[in-house]
């Protein structure tokens, strides 16, 4: 373990030392110095492997947290990690099946389709016909990826969370972070790994992404193949698309950006708000645009999840940031499970208020980023605790900004949730249990309006 | 539930619309609030329930219309979500019999050699 930390913290001095030359020993200007000491830090994290590709991947989605030198160098890492030789990985298939590819699919591809931090994918084609959890059958010689967990991924993920403790500290001090704490996503990100591991949970989910979705012809994920999967290898639908990376080329083949942008912050409201389950891993590599103008949602490893009352509240504490009401934000904040200090309310009041203020971009569009992070780290100076899920939630909720605006830089993701919380709130008065409990305040509303 | 309190509410409105020229300037302002939205606070919100209930109501005209021309009601009846939620889970059982399955084949196979 010893010996694997000196690894790291060498790994990582060589490849800044390397940065020197470029970085003019520390003369140069503070962006080329900053494009320097990232691309070190880039080309560390491939060499260190798997739990360091997946931490230069959450550090690629937080352009607000990082500075845009780290983002860019930690967002060309994003799927492009040296692949495994064709051997391992038919090795892997072996020891889960106790056959190999060639008895196992009609045809199996040696060369990786990607190559990313915890998975390599391979493309094949079915020997014979599947009928999947949820939509149609799947035809023999059917497309489809096998994604397979890189061989000792596991137990160096596990080895190197320790390591990269220490390494978050490092990057603390390099002013590369601008204002989070690297100890404390580092943790988050711990006990989100683990489940990652074993693929039969992302694939169960996929299963329930498409039946959550089964009304909505613009959403799409992979059908998995059950008899062809194990806790190490998946097999499921190959989806043909453009990577969010790739816009310009979707572009150029006529798919409806800003359609899609504004469908795929919705459904993301979706998961969110209606079903209480959702995506929260969407990097730009993760989601596709496909040629028949729908968005494919790949890769379920990281799933968070919400209570019905959870939900309510945070609809409510979107229609506060829709109101700009900072009061009711505080009071459904306060039932998530963020506790203020009732010495410090009148302060986070105050700062709330602000940050509310201050969510309008020049353009007129809102930067929920700016507000979500922003209370985040209002809470943090006054010493509140936050609810882990609350700051995943966050955190995902301002990653869907991010892609969205990759897809459409004018889109405004709040006007995007406005019909939807109105939605929300509409049914929510239908609800029986509501109903009781709202009822003369729904009646005197709706008379109004009906009645005027 | 829900779904039964919003058709009510587009029966009520179906039978009102002809007279009730408020109620349509209400889903008129309901409608545009797609990009305005709830910033004209809690009227801003019911307007767009009731957008909600004209869309709702719709449906509702396009059934009885359909059923007035003897058609079979061929709108999609709204599934029963309780129904749906079991044969998903069904489903799903099912996929991890086919896993486990699976599973017993690769171990038949390892104990062969
Ligand atoms: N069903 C699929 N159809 C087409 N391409 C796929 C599919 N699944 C995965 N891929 C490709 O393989 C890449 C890696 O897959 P995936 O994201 O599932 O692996 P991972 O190891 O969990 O990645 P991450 O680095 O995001 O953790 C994807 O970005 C995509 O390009
Ligand atoms: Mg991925």
């Amino acid at each position: 373990m010893a010996s694997r930390s000196s690894v790291i913290v060498r790994t990582v001095l060589a490849h800044l030392a390397a940065a020197l030359p470029s970085a003019r020993f520390g003369l140069a200007s503070a962006p080329v110095r900053r494009a320097a000491w990232a691309r070190g830090l880039r080309r560390a994290f491939e060499r260190l492997g798997p739990a360091f590709i997946k931490l230069g991947q959450l550090i690629s989605v937080r352009p607000d947290e990082f500075s845009d030198e780290l983002v860019a160098e930690m967002r060309s890492m994003q799927d492009a990690v040296p692949p495994l030789p064709a051997e391992a990985i038919r090795s892997v298939i072996e020891a889960e099946f106790g056959a190999g590819p060639d008895e196992l699919w009609a045809t199996f591809d040696d060369e990786p389709l990607a190559s990313a931090s915890i998975a390599q994918v391979h493309r094949a084609t079915l020997a014979s016909a599947y009928r999947p959890v949820w939509g149609e059958t799947l035809p023999a010689g059917a497309d489809v990826v096998v994604k397979v967990v890189r061989p000792g991924a596991a137990a160096s993920i596990r080895a190197d969370i320790a390591g990269a403790r220490r390494l978050a500290g490092l990057i603390a001090r390099t002013r590369l972070a601008r204002r989070f704490d690297p100890v404390a996503l580092l943790d988050e990100f711990a006990t989100t790994l683990e489940r990652e591991l074993d693929l039969r949970v992302e694939g169960r989910f996929s299963d329930r992404f498409l039946f959550d979705f089964r009304d909505d012809p613009k959403v799409v994920a992979p059908r998995v193949v059950w008899p062809r999967s194990t806790a190490r290898v998946l097999t499921m639908e190959f989806m043909r698309g453009w990577r969010l990376t790739e816009i310009e080329a979707a572009k150029a083949a006529g798919v409806d950006c800003f359609g899609l942008a504004v469908h795929g912050a919705t459904a993301f409201m979706r998961q969110v708000f209606v079903y209480g389950r959702y995506h929260a891993d969407l990097h730009p590599a993760n989601l596709f645009v496909t040629p028949e103008n729908t968005i494919a949602y790949l890769d379920f490893g990281i799933v968070g999840y919400l209570t019905p009352e959870e939900r309510m509240n945070i609809t409510q504490v979107m229609a506060a940031l829709v109101y700009r009401d900072a009061d009711r934000a505080m009071r459904y904040s306060e039932r998530l499970g963020v506790h203020v200090p009732p010495d410090r309310i009148e302060a986070v009041r105050a700062g709330l208020g602000t940050l509310l203020d201050g969510t309008t971009r020049p353009d007129g569009t809102r930067d929920f980023a700016h507000f979500g992070l922003g209370f985040l780290s209002l809470l943090g100076e006054h010493g509140v605790r936050i609810p882990s899920g609350y700051g995943l939630l966050i955190k995902s909720l301002a990653t869907v900004e991010g892609v969205a605006r990759a897809l459409y830089p004018e889109i405004d993701i709040v006007a995007t949730a406005q019909p939807f919380t109105t939605r929300i709130l509409g049914a929510a008065m239908g609800d029986p249990a509501r109903l009781r409990e709202r009822m003369p305040e729904a009646v005197r509303a709706a008379l109004r309006v009906l009645l005027a | 539930m829900t779904d039964d309190v919003m058709r009510f509410f587009a029966a009520w409105m179906l039978t009102h619309e002809v007279a009730d020229e408020g109620l349509k300037a209400a889903v008129l302002r309901g409608d545009e609030g797609g990009t305005e939205g709830m910033s004209g606070g809690a009227d801003a919100f019911v307007d767009g329930l009731a957008a909600m209930v004209a869309e709702e109501k719709e449906k509702l005209k396009r059934d009885l219309e359909a059923r007035a021309r003897g058609e079979e009601v061929a709108i999609e009846q709204p599934r029963d979500p309780a129904l749906e939620e079991v044969r998903f889970e069904v489903a799903e059982l099912r996929g991890r019999l086919d896993n486990i399955e699976s599973l017993l084949e690769t171990l038949l196979r390892k104990l062969d050699r």
